[in-house]
């Protein structure tokens, strides 16, 4: 090629193509293919001039797809001829003012290998250093203040960079080019250890080595991370979780386990494809993984259930911690039940007290919360349970524009919040149940800074219609029009929205309990239409929940109402209770799925006082699939229907109420839940298929009436596993396309994303 | 005519009405004051600064255990009256009458509604009777003015609440609203709950001149969550109760748990709710305890500076919003 004759390219990227170092990749990438130009970010996007010889503007074009930082993501909007300017040189320019549409607040991330291997090399400045990070890895959304992302608007602002770091930070060719939160031990923050009654340690080894030491003991460490603490301590020690359990109090609630790598990972659960892929990546959430034949983790991590919630170490702390211990760490959430994860030193010394035995604390502020993302593996991909550190702040794009920007409440519990403007989405992480002054001041101060930091202001608050919602007051007192949507057409939307190409649908949402449209509690429903005009067309009979709100903790209040509508006694249930709910005292009828969950864990005898929201429905699957009844034929699904139907597990009758809304009848569940003729197993799986094909009876139903033939799963019910894949199974069979989301989670932390939707749809 | 019902022919004017004022009535509330036939009264011996109240009374049922809706009323006004700080001494007394109440029913209820006053050094100056058709009223309404003297040296009110005082109640919460239920419903339950219904005239006079005492209240509907509320809106800080602190008998707890009530906002009749300085707490504390209705009082909470919301500090560490009430609160655990 003749380089006398330079050709010109301009290149368009997008993707999250801003503070992932992705202009310095393009700067090396140029430099080293001998180019010359400039490359700039332009509103969102990067804008590259690239002069030089064809061969090599076509192996850059190339390069900056397949060799692009892996959390840049790129893609390739345009690669036009242009005409050559005769530049000497390739330069970074300086960014143009970037309009509100396109800010991208980037999410947190691990420590990259190359981080890790400098941590590791005794030679290396960085050695065990806790706070390693560069453009490919480390904190972003827990620590930026305001953008531009700068370091003088991150929790780094404290800490003036020493020679040697700002050497790296403005020197292209290093990958910590403008990496805002880069710092060594010279000029970056440190360790302390405190533990009750004693001075705080001294260097960030001794508080290292005290850290490890207390963990070895069986002691419990509350350990400030990322997102905020975790209460840690030794995975293989029983005791040691036992104290953890009794202290919290957590009695029952799976705790997490954080492994040092994914070899001791798949020593003690096995890793089904597909999972290893997510739990190693840069977000490294938690993924539920079922239990191994041969683990020595304690046995009271996941009490009564199959699986257990699984990380890797993902920051350079939990690397040196995981090492210097040798093992697993319980890694479960530095907060009082319900609420955000704690994140001030001071805050976390108080409220943790009872529980930690010492602290390690290091002096870099969060300056949001961010709780650790879970995901479940259903239906052969990992569908989030939890958005949090590393997966949220989640950007997506909305089908239109939005006339004004809203921000959207979502729901009580599970708490997230969605700011939409223009055609852009973005959801908060996990906030936490709204009962507490925490959780309410987490999404005051998210609604904030989200606010702030995309330069956007809501012109309109979008909530639940349920009066009660924890954010009800916040909402009034900020003036803004409010405009309510109802709870399980939001979940419909947002189940919606992953599939554009549907446009009639059947969605069944099944939960625990929303506001439905007459008034009542609904939570087992079947709508018709799309976002913006869903009907309901099919539901479950409904039943009085005795003690209202109290029923989500109790099953045996759920099993004691099936009992009671049917016209049997409950003997485990007060007789006051039964005169109050005979006479409607505080016993609201429901329709909910989750309740009728609760209801079956409790005639099952598997759990009736549930110490965590879901125990109930969790252990039940939980025990379900350890069953062997004889319709299962191993894993096979196939004819599964038609199995099912010849069986014993009892059909549920359909018909129309008098509105005409078609009802499937729970009754003939009661008494075989109550067989103890037949294993708990065998029960629990009955009910789960049971349900299922009541699923399926509903579906052909509304399929007659409405001519469609897209079903969609949506609601916290559909987090079990069990149902999911049955209904499924048997939907297909049958003839129906069947869509579950895999972006935003199926339970409520999904509700304010599918306000925005269903708000944007009911514009039209 | 004590085992008759109450007629339209009651409420007419006629010699009915003027029978049933004579005998129960005027029998009952007969003070030197109280002047069946005129039309308007003097009232003597009102020297300084007169406060006035008026509460309407109704409850189902009538009579409960621990009170009934005579007693009821008489302690309403009264504690009315004492928080304000003023000591009660005239009551005006309108009652509307259901057709069909049982006489001796009534009786029961204006003698009660007369030893209460009595007891409290309350004279009755002024009646009114009414009858209404049968389906019309709860059996009996009571309506009453209370007319007293202010004692207290200086004004309590919400405007002198300042951070970091403390919040006592003079009793376990909730007796009432849970004992009225019991026997409302007429559940199987013979539990030995009764009403708390009872005056707070001796608490209140214990503590009026306590320098650093801010402010008392009752807490009647919507309870002590209801008044910490007021509490929090007019002084504008968070109101902070310890959970572990708030006496609750057991009975009631249980019942609350039962049927998935909240005890703080159950109703209470003979309960005072003190806003105090630190150290004046300690003396309100102490007063309290030496009296016959103050021996389970106790310092349950504080003011903390902060945006006007009422939290519960949970026993294991956590804060959670209480909210005011709602009309029909629903569940909403989803």
């Amino acid at each position: 090629m003749p380089t006398d004759d330079p050709q010109a390219r301009r290149i368009t990227l997008a993707g999250h193509v801003q503070g992932v170092g992705f202009r310095p990749f393009v700067y090396r990438l140029a430099v080293e293919l001998g180019l010359r130009g400039w490359v700039k970010n332009v509103t969102g996007r990067v804008e590259i001039h690239a002069e030089g010889d064809s061969a090599n503007l076509d192996a850059f074009a190339r390069g900056l797809i397949a060799q692009a930082p892996p959390l840049a993501l790129p893609r390739l909007l345009g690669n036009e001829v242009a005409k050559p300017s005769g530049l000497d040189d390739f330069r970074i320019l300086e960014s143009s003012a970037s309009a509100e549409a396109d800010i991208h607040l980037p999410t947190d991330n691990f420590v990259c290998p190359q981080c890790l291997a400098e941590m590791q090399d005794p030679g290396n400045r960085r050695y065990r250093y806790a706070f390693t990070n560069c453009t490919q890895c480390g904190p972003r959304y827990t620590l930026i203040r305001a953008l531009p992302y700068d370091r003088a608007n991150t929790a780094m602002a404290g800490f003036p960079l020493c020679p040697a770091c700002r050497a790296e930070y403005e020197d292209p060719m290093d990958r910590r080019f403008h990496a805002e939160p880069i710092a060594c031990p010279v000029c970056g923050p440190h360790l302390e250890y405190v533990e009750a009654g004693s001075a705080p340690t001294g260097d960030d080894e001794a508080a290292l080595a005290a850290a490890v030491a207390a963990l070895k003991a069986g002691r419990i460490v509350a350990v400030k991370g990322i997102g905020g603490y975790h209460l840690m301590c030794d995975a293989r020690r029983e005791a040691a979780v036992q104290a953890l359990r009794a202290r919290k109090p957590r009695p029952a609630k799976p705790l997490a386990v954080m492994f040092p790598d994914l070899d001791s990972l798949a020593r003690q659960v096995s890793l089904p494809p597909g999972a290893a892929s997510l739990i190693a990546s840069p977000a490294r959430p938690i993924v539920l993984l079922p239990k191994g034949k041969t683990s020595d983790l304690a046995p009271g991590i996941a009490p009564g259930l199959a699986e257990i919630g699984c990380l890797l170490a993902y920051s350079p702390l939990h690397h040196l911690l995981l090492r210097d211990l040798g093992g697993p760490l319980v890694a479960t959430s530095g907060n009082i039940s319900g609420e955000p994860v704690l994140t001030d030193n001071a805050e976390a010394t108080v409220r943790l007290a009872r529980i930690a035995d010492a602290f390690l604390h290091h002096d870099r502020p969060i300056v949001r919360p961010a709780d650790d993302a879970v995901y479940r593996p259903i239906v052969q991909c990992p569908r989030p349970v939890r958005l949090g550190r590393g997966t949220a702040p989640l950007e997506l794009e909305l089908p239109r524009p939005l006339a004004e920007p809203v921000l959207a409440l979502g729901s009580h519990m599970k708490n997230t919040l969605c700011l939409a403007w223009n055609d852009r989405a973005v959801l908060s992480p996990h906030v936490g149940e709204l009962d507490s002054e925490r959780s309410l001041a987490t999404l005051a101060q998210v609604a904030e800074d989200l606010q702030r930091i995309y330069q956007v202001r809501a012109r309109r608050l979008l909530l639940d219609r349920h009066p009660g919602y924890g954010y009800r007051r916040w909402a009034r007192d900020s003036g803004l029009p409010l405009r309510e949507i109802w709870h399980h057409h939001a979940h419909a939307s947002a189940l919606a929205w992953e599939f554009p190409g549907v446009t009639d649908w059947i969605v069944f949402a099944w939960d625990g309990v929303g506001l439905g449209e007459d008034g009542g509690l609904w939570g087992g429903e079947a709508f018709v239409g799309g976002p913006g005009r869903w009907q309901r067309r099919a539901s479950l009979r409904p039943f009085r929940l005795p003690g209202a709100d109290s029923t989500g903790r109790a099953p045996w209040r759920s099993a004691a109402a099936l009992l009671w509508e049917t016209g049997e006694a409950a003997p485990f249930a007060p007789e006051l209770l039964f005169q109050a709910w005979q006479r409607g005292i505080n016993a609201p009828a429901s329709s909910a799925a989750g309740r009728l969950f609760d209801a079956a864990a409790a005639l099952t005898g598997v759990c009736s006082q549930a110490s965590f929201e879901g125990e109930g429905p969790m252990r039940l699957e939980a025990i379900a699939e350890s069953s062997s009844s004889p319709w299962r034929r191993g894993s096979s699904l196939i004819g599964l229907g038609s199995r099912l139907r010849g069986s014993d597990v009892p059909p549920l009758p359909l018909s129309r109420d008098e509105s005409g809304l078609w009802r499937s009848d729970w009754a003939p569940l009661v008494a075989m839940l109550g067989d103890t003729t037949l294993t708990q197993a065998e029960r629990a799986y009955r009910f789960h298929a049971s349900l299922a094909l009541a699923l399926v009876d509903q579906a052909e139903r509304l399929r007659e009436e409405a001519g469609c033939h897209e079903v969609g799963l949506t609601g916290g019910v559909f987090q079990n596993r069990l149902l999911t894949e049955l209904a499924l199974a048997m939907l297909e069979q049958a003839g129906f396309r069947v869509h579950l989301p895999a972006r935003v989670p199926v339970n409520d932390a999904g509700v304010s994303f599918g306000q925005v939707l269903e708000f944007l749809a009911l514009q039209q | 005519m004590n085992d008759s019902r109450i007629l339209l022919a009651h409420g007419n004017g006629g010699r009915f009405m003027r029978e049933l004022i004579a005998d129960v009535f005027a029998r009952h509330l007969s003070n030197p004051v109280l002047d069946t036939d005129a039309d308007a009264v003097h009232l003597p011996g009102l020297e300084g600064e007169i406060m006035v109240t008026v509460d309407g009374f109704t409850v189902q049922p009538l009579e409960f255990p621990g009170g009934n809706l005579g007693s009821l009323a008489v302690h309403g006004v009264v504690n009315d009256l004492a928080v304000a700080g003023a000591e009660p001494r005239y009551f005006t007394l309108s009652a509307i009458i259901e057709e069909g109440l049982e006489v001796a029913v009534l009786d029961r209820l204006i003698a009660s509604f007369a030893a209460a006053a009595r007891e409290n050094g309350v004279a009755v100056a002024a009646g009114d009777t009414k009858v209404v058709r049968h389906g019309e009223g709860g059996g009996l309404y009571l309506s009453v003015a209370g007319i007293g003297v202010r004692r207290a040296r200086a004004p309590l009110s919400m405007q002198g609440i300042q951070a970091g005082d403390a919040v006592l109640v003079s009793g376990p919460i909730g007796d009432h609203g849970i004992a009225v239920m019991l026997a409302r419903e007429q559940f199987g339950l013979s539990g030995d709950l009764a009403s708390d219904s009872a005056s707070v005239l001796p608490l209140a006079r214990a503590v009026w001149d306590l320098p650093g005492l801010r402010f008392l209240r009752d807490p009647t509907r919507g309870g002590l969550a209801t008044v910490a509320h007021e509490i929090a809106h007019a002084s504008g800080h968070a109101v902070v109760l310890e959970q572990a602190r708030v006496p609750v008998r057991d009975t009631v707890q249980s019942v609350c748990e039962m049927l998935g009530y909240d005890p703080y906002y159950l109703a209470c009749e003979g309960r005072i709710v003190a806003v105090a300085a630190p150290r004046t707490a300690q003396q309100v504390l102490a007063a309290w305890q030496d009296l016959p209705g103050g021996s389970e009082a106790a310092v349950i909470g504080r003011i903390e500076a902060g945006r006007p919301q009422l939290i519960l500090e949970t026993e294991l560490g956590g804060r959670r919003i209480l909210e005011e009430l709602e009309d029909d609160p629903l569940p909403r655990i989803c």
